[in-house]
Order: structure tokens, then C-alpha cells, then sequence
């Protein structure tokens, strides 16, 4: 299985800083019990002892969210000595800031894409759209106008127009979130049957683009809903 | 088992850690016992120590709670009260309060308010350190032993300076403070819902000068706050002062015009108001009076009903409800999906807001636990977990508003969102503009919104040191991590050379280390008549405790260990310390129970060593005194 190579990768010979055994990558040292800082590099994915999936049960994510909360939570170390305060609020940060990120799907793919070397892609209207974006910018600015003149109908006709144009916006973003979740799925077997990197490469890219298409539209929803 | 005192010494210092709630109108301590939580009470059983401070500059004479209450009518120029609501604020923030209190605010008071008070100038964190000192002696009282370690409580919606104020407070007046706690969060501790196996709780504290709404998920003794929100600037003093505006504008139209200009007359009528609203929680109308006795005609009265105070603030109990529907969209839930309503502060009181909040939730809130100490109680659960006590709760909390930092153009780039749990910590990478650039400034702030100009600055500072480079080529990288507490603290380091980075941190709004440091100096010297007779009463308590345990070691152990000099020496400085105690000199009664303490030190130090080392490992001295 990939999880135990993914979770020991990060550590090569760091020492517990309370009795110097060699630390095997574990929250806690595996000798004198102590809680460890976190080491550089290490990933929420293998900071939570997950593989890269995408796919995940998030009640069993809740589960060890809890579970590890109970270990790190600096409420418990208000006795300890100050590494281990460190130590604790480190971890609990990370876990927190892990538990933050990984249950949510959409962020989620972003940071597996951000780990596997993407930067945040430009946020791009879908081909398919472009006229459609055009003339709604359009219509935007005319509200604008209307509401400066304060004509009243011509204000409630763009109102009216823009919001149904709003639907087929959430729609859209329905569809694409359906077939960003559709490519989690190809990830996850990618992932399983450590197929050549080309592979990877295309399920990633695939991502990338509906993730700039969804941030594109979300946008523009917010900013018509803002007019509005 | 025998018992056994660890220290002999010195009032010893309590390894209990207390709950405070530090009210915008009542403060209150609390601690966790064999029978749970319980707030400390005063000789004649009051919980509440109300938030008041009184200063007497010529008489160099300090007051707190109820006594200085009891000025404010007769001397209002001499009292402070709602302190809370400029904890952590500028003068700019604070006008329209300003408008309704009758303090003096000092020159210089755009980042820290000053108070004048005579020809002393005070600031919010130094009359709440009073106001806490008071609830540190009557706890050391309560225990007989010196409490030096507190939980306290703030608003949840509290932003990061009014936060650091509450803390520098807690500093000022000898505690440390091992943690500041949510109020509503607290709150839902002491409400004990923990027993169902999975609840949705949402918490409504509307108390004297703040409104918060939280919303958690309870699940196996974990306290998640999904949601919160609110407003630090609405509360029960918003709602007096409609009733103040009511009575001076009828007054106004009669004998009396022009008098509530008078502090002694306004304190007056914000007596009779509040009393009036009390009265209106219970009864569906009651009477506004006030007479002259030595003006003619003099007198006002009027009735008032439930129905019209309900008109006279449903506006702002309505302004309640928008950070509730917030924080459930937050929280990405429908009000139908509350399993649980627990109201919180005195607010909830009043029939208008209950209502409200039933219409809001579609369920009938909890109001079982007395509203005025349901946070002190929480704090104390807190304190003992904090404290070792117990394992089985933990509390998740979050922060309620958004850290970013400025960018381009004044816009502010979201770094740590709202209601993310703590702590949580973000990192930024930082580079320099043009070459050879040694300084980067960085300016931190909290809010939701956009521009610079619309969030609340909380820090500025500058990344220095940096080696001359072409522009662009330095990788800075800060570290961003708010703490347990809802406090936020910087660290940066040289991403090439992972060297670390000195930081100097300018806060917007709160004391910078130096000032604290001088205020202490400045609390003790001031204090020092009242502490004369403090410090004898303390001594006495002091010396009382060791006694009776010196006593206690004398007789049951003394013969059996330690040679018959020994034994002397311990009479002899026990004798010694009993006269010093009768007499008035503090100083010496310090000094005998020190000498006590050196005769008996081996003493203690061979029943320690027998009998419980092993059991002695993990526990606190207080828990092995008291056996």
C-alpha cells in the first residue's frame, strides 16, 4: 500500500529532542511518549496518516479529527515543558488546518493539486461560455446604468434577465462540480495502480481546468448577485 | 493516610486555576470542586461583583463592586463603569458611547483610552485588573490560599486587541491567564448537553454590553463550534439608555428641564431605568418616578408597559437576529436543524428577546441556569481541565474574524478565514520591491471586508535584516499562527538561509510590553496604603495555615522522625510566630512564618520522602495538601 511509504518519506533521521531516539515519523516519540514538533515538508494528507486520494469518508475524517485533537490539543500540555507546548500547538494548528482543507471536496483538489506542483490556475471562462459571459457583462453594466438613472423599469428588466441568467450559471456550476467529482475517481485509481505519470498528468490537468472554470463562474455569480 | 502540607511556607500559592467572567455590568469567580463547578460567593452570598471602580484622587482611595456602585449615584465623576465596552478600543471607536457615559477621556487616547480621574489617568485594562484583583482576593479568601491562575472569559465576537487587553488586565492584577475562553462557549459546557450523544447547540449570550451567537456540535465530550458571530457593541446598556433617552426627553418637557446634565440626576435616572427594566421582565407595567423635594411641583412619574419598552428596543433585540441567520450559514445549517437553544447573559431576561429568539430557532430555548453565572461555571470547567482535572472534554473553538494582510492598493488578501478552530496558522512568502531593499513592511488586520479602510488594523510591522539583494530574490517567509486564545502571534524566517527573523510588532490598538511593565509599578506603589492592611490580613492567613500544619506535623510525625532539637526548634519558632500574628507588623509575621518554615523544612521534607512520593509524581501541591 502507498500510505506507509507516503507517511515515512518526509523523516530521515531526525531525533526526539527530549531522549534522542530516533523518531519514526509519529506524532509522539516511540520511546519516552513525548509529542514531537512537526517536521519540515510534511503534507496534511500524511500529517493525517492519509494516502493522496481524493475520494474519502469524511465521518471517518471527523473520526480522526476528534481522535487526534484528544492527543495535540495544547489544553493538555498547559504542564509540559515549552518544546512540548510548541510541539502541541504545532500540531494542533496542522491538524486543524488539515481537517480544514481536507474535508472540504473542492479544497481538497486543490491542495493535491498545489502538492503535485500546480499553482493556482487562472481563473478562465469555459470555452462554451464566452459569448454567453460577454453579454452578461453586458447586461451588467446597463443595470448599472439604470440604477444611476434610477429608472425603475428598465432597472426591474435587468434585474429580472440577470437572475435568470443566475439559474443557468448554478446550473453550470452544478454540472462542472459533478465532473470534477467524476475525475476523483480516476484519481483514486491512478493513484492505485501507480500508472505511468502521463496518466497522472492528464487527470490532473483535467482538474486544474474545471477548478478554473468553477472559480471563473463563481465569480461572476457573485459579482451579478452583488449588483442585484 | 496523613496529611500532608508540601509547602509550610507562605500563604502557599493555590495550584487551583479559577474561572473568571469579567461582565460588562457583573464580573464573577467560579472554581471546579468534588461536586463540580461553583462560583465563589461573598459573606452575605453574592456571586456578583459588579463591574465598578471607584477612585478617589485625593483620598488616594480604590473601590470596587457594590461600594463603588454605591458612589456612582452620590459621585459619578469618580466612577467607572461598562469598561469592557472600550477594552482594546481608540478614542475614534468609542464616541457614541462617549456621548451616554459621563466619563473624561485624557489626551492621547487615539490608540489606548485614558481615563482621567482626578489627576490619574487610567486605562481599560487597568480598571478591569482592579476589578479582577478584587475576584483574586475573594477566591484567595475562599480558599485560604493565594490564586494566581485564571481562566478568562470574553466575548467570542471579541477581536484580537480586545482580546490581548483582557489578557494584559489579567497580568495587571497578578493572574496568569491560562487561557481566555468564549463566553457562549463556555456557557455551553456548564449547560452539561454533553450527555446527549450528538447535539446541535446553539448558544444566545446577550449580556450587558455584547451579543454573541455560537453555534457547535457536540459530539462524544468535544465541543466543536461550527459558527460564530455577533456584536461587541450591543448589549443591555444599549437597551437602558433608550429608557434613559425616554425619561430626559420627558423631562425636558417639564420642572426638571436641563437636569439630567447633572451626573448626580443621570445616575439617577440610569438607576431608575434599569430598575424599571428589571421590573418589566417580570410584570407587564410598573412606574417611573422621580420627585424634588425641594421643587415645587417637582416631580415626574409615568407608567411604562411591557408593550411599549418591547417598542422602545425591538430594533435592537431585532439586530440580534442578523448574526444569528449569519453564523447558520456559516455553519451550513437551517435553524430547523438546532437541536438545542441555551440562553445566555441578562439580556435574555427580557420576554421580547425570548421571544424572538423561540420565533428565530423554532424551539423553546434553555433558560434553567441563571444567566448572570452559566459563563463563570463554564470558565471554572475550563480551569479544570486545563488544570489536569479531567480529560474527557475538550473545546474547539474558532476564530470569529478573518485575518488578512494588505496588499496592493489597500486590499486585503484573506490569509486565515472566519471560523477557522484554533489554533490555526498560515504561512506567507514575502520579497522585496526593489533592490537592495533590507525591510519589508507587513501590515496585519481582522475583518470580512475588502479594503484596508473597512478592517480593523491589529499590527503593523517590518521584517529587518534582510542582506541586499536584487529585488524580488529574498524569500521571506511569516508565519501567521492565532492561538488558542484567539490571539495572534508572528514569527518569520529567511526561507533560503531558514535563519529567523526578528519581528517587531507595533500594536494598532493595546499597551505595548513597557507600559504594562510600568503600570504594575505604578498599581503597587498606588496601592500601597490599602495594601498595608491587605498584606497584615493576608499574613495572618498566611501564618494561620502554616501553623495549623506545623502543628499538625508536630504532632502526628515529629516524634518519630526528627531528633529532639529539632523538634524544639520547630516549638520554639511556632511560639514566635503566634505572638508576631497578634500584632499588627505584617513584615514580621512574614518572617516568622519564614523561620517556621526553616525549622521545619526537613521535617516536611522526610514525610514527603516516606510517604508519598510515588503518589505525589503527577499531582499539584494543593490537591496533596488537601489529601
Amino acid at each position: 500500500m502507498s500510505e506507509a511509504v507516503v507517511n515515512k518519506a518526509q523523516v530521515s533521521s531526525a531525533r526526539c529532542s527530549h531522549c534522542g531516539a530516533v523518531l519514526s515519523g509519529e506524532h509522539f516519540c516511540e520511546t519516552c511518549d513525548r509529542i514531537q514538533p512537526v517536521a519540515e515538508h510534511t503534507d496534511f494528507f500524511a500529517f493525517i496518516g492519509l494516502p493522496r486520494r481524493l475520494r474519502l469518508d469524511e465521518t471517518e475524517l471527523e473520526k480522526t479529527f476528534y481522535a487526534l485533537s484528544r492527543q495535540f490539543h495544547p489544553d493538555y500540555f498547559m504542564a509540559a515543558s515549552e518544546a512540548e507546548r510548541q510541539a502541541s500547538m504545532e500540531r494542533s494548528s496542522m491538524l486543524n488546518d488539515a481537517y480544514r482543507t481536507l474535508r472540504d471536496r473542492v479544497a481538497r483538489a486543490e491542495y493535491l493539486l498545489s502538492l503535485e506542483g500546480y499553482t493556482e490556475a487562472e481563473k478562465k471562462a469555459p470555452p462554451d461560455l464566452l459569448e454567453e459571459v460577454f453579454e452578461l457583462n453586458m447586461q451588467v453594466e446597463e443595470l448599472k446604468a439604470a440604477k444611476k438613472m434610477a429608472d425603475e423599469d428598465e432597472i426591474a428588466e435587468a434585474v429580472a434577465s440577470l437572475e435568470t441568467a443566475l439559474a443557468g450559471l448554478r446550473t453550470k456550476l452544478a454540472e462542472i462540480d459533478e465532473r470534477l467529482f467524476a475525475q476523483f475517481e480516476q484519481w483514486d485509481s491512478v493513484l492505485e495502480n501507480n500508472t505511468a505519470s502521463g496518466e497522472k498528468r492528464i487527470v490532473l490537468d483535467r482538474m486544474s481546468e474545471l477548478l478554473s472554470h468553477r472559480s471563473y463562474i463563481r465569480n461572476l455569480v457573485r459579482d451579478i448577485t452583488e449588483v442585484i | 493516610m496523613p496529611v500532608i502540607e508540601l509547602s509550610m511556607s507562605g500563604l502557599p500559592k493555590s495550584g487551583r486555576v479559577v474561572g473568571i467572567d469579567l461582565g460588562t455590568t457583573n464580573s464573577l469567580v467560579a472554581f471546579t470542586g468534588d461536586n463540580g463547578p461553583e462560583v465563589i460567593r461573598d459573606e452575605s452570598g453574592n456571586a456578583l461583583v459588579p463591574s465598578i471602580v471607584y477612585y478617589d484622587d485625593n483620598e488616594d482611595r480604590l473601590l470596587v463592586g457594590e461600594e463603588a456602585r454605591d458612589r456612582l449615584i452620590t459621585e459619578p465623576r469618580k466612577a467607572i463603569y461598562s469598561v469592557k465596552r472600550f477594552m482594546g478600543k481608540g478614542s475614534a471607536d468609542v464616541q457614541e458611547d462617549l456621548s451616554v457615559v459621563p466619563f473624561q477621556i485624557a489626551a492621547d487616547s487615539e490608540q489606548v483610552i485614558g481615563f482621567q480621574m482626578g489627576d490619574r489617568v487610567f486605562t481599560p485594562p487597568e480598571i478591569s485588573a482592579f476589578i479582577l484583583r478584587d475576584l483574586k482576593r475573594r477566591a484567595s479568601r475562599f480558599f485560604g490560599e493565594e490564586v494566581t491562575q485564571a481562566v478568562i472569559t470574553v466575548p467570542a465576537y471579541f477581536n484580537d486587541a480586545q482580546r490581548q487587553a483582557t489578557k494584559d488586565a489579567g497580568h495587571l492584577a497578578g493572574l496568569e491567564v491560562l487561557r481566555i475562553v468564549n463566553e457562549p462557549t463556555a456557557a455551553s459546557l456548564a449547560y452539561g448537553i454533553e450527555n446527549r450523544d450528538e447535539a446541535i447547540v446553539a448558544v444566545y449570550d446577550f449580556g450587558g454590553g455584547t451579543f454573541d451567537i455560537s453555534i457547535l456540535k457536540l459530539k462524544d465530550g468535544i465541543f466543536e463550534v461550527l459558527a460564530t458571530n455577533g456584536d461587541t457593541h450591543l448589549g443591555g446598556d444599549d437597551i437602558d439608555n433608550r429608557l434613559i433617552t425616554l425619561i430626559i426627553d420627558e423631562l425636558e418637557q417639564g420642572p426638571f428641564k436641563g437636569a439630567a446634565r447633572e451626573p448626580v440626576v443621570f445616575q439617577a435616572i440610569r438607576k431608575l431605568a434599569i430598575r424599571a427594566k428589571h421590573e418589566l421582565s417580570a410584570s407587564d407595567h410598573t412606574l417611573l418616578e422621580i420627585y424634588s423635594p425641594g421643587q415645587p411641583g417637582g416631580e415626574y412619574n409615568r407608567e411604562i408597559t411591557r408593550d411599549e419598552f418591547a417598542a422602545l428596543i425591538s430594533d435592537i433585540v431585532e439586530r440580534t437576529l442578523g448574526p444569528c441567520k449569519q453564523a447558520l450559514k456559516d455553519a451550513g445549517l437551517n435553524p430547523e436543524q438546532i437541536d438545542e437553544v441555551v440562553m445566555v447573559g441578562g439580556s435574555t431576561r427580557i420576554p421580547l428577546v425570548r421571544n424572538k429568539v423561540r420565533d428565530l430557532f423554532k424551539r423553546e430555548p434553555h433558560i434553567e441556569l441563571n444567566p448572570d453565572e452559566v459563563v463563570a461555571l463554564g470558565a471554572a470547567i475550563q480551569a479544570d481541565v486545563l488544570s489536569g482535572g479531567r480529560r474527557d472534554l475538550l473545546l474547539l473553538d474558532v476564530t470569529p474574524l478573518s485575518l488578512g494582510i494588505e496588499t496592493m492598493g489597500g486590499v486585503v488578501a484573506k490569509i486565515i478565514n472566519r471560523n477557522s478552530t484554533i489554533p490555526a496558522s498560515a504561512s506567507e512568502m514575502f520579497t522585496t520591491w526593489v533592490d537592495n531593499q533590507t525591510g519589508i513592511d507587513v501590515h496585519v488586520l481582522q475583518g470580512e471586508r475588502e479594503m484596508v479602510a473597512d478592517c480593523r488594523s491589529l499590527a503593523k510591522f517590518t521584517l529587518k535584516g534582510i542582506p541586499p539583494q536584487p529585488a524580488g530574490l529574498p524569500r521571506i517567509e511569516v508565519k501567521f499562527l492565532i492561538d488558542a486564545n484567539g490571539i495572534l502571534t508572528v514569527s518569520a524566517r529567511d526561507h533560503r538561509t531558514g535563519q529567523e527573523h526578528s519581528i517587531e510588532v507595533k500594536p494598532s490598538y493595546g499597551l505595548t510590553d513597557e507600559q504594562i511593565e510600568k503600570m504594575l509599578l505604578d498599581s503597587f506603589e498606588f496601592a500601597e496604603e490599602d495594601l498595608r492592611k491587605r498584606q497584615l490580613v493576608e499574613a495572618r492567613n498566611e501564618a494561620e495555615t502554616v501553623m495549623r500544619a506545623a502543628e499538625k506535623a508536630l504532632a502526628e510525625h515529629a516524634t518519630r522522625l526528627i531528633s529532639e532539637q529539632e523538634r524544639d526548634g520547630i516549638s520554639r519558632a511556632l511560639d514566635e510566630l503566634r505572638q508576631a500574628f497578634g500584632g499588627e507588623d505584617y513584615v514580621l509575621v512574614r518572617e516568622k512564618i519564614r523561620a517556621l518554615d526553616d525549622a521545619s523544612h526537613h521535617l516536611a521534607e522526610i514525610i514527603m520522602d516516606g510517604a508519598v512520593l510515588a503518589a505525589l509524581k503527577d499531582r499539584k501541591a494543593s490537591e496533596v495538601a488537601e489529601g
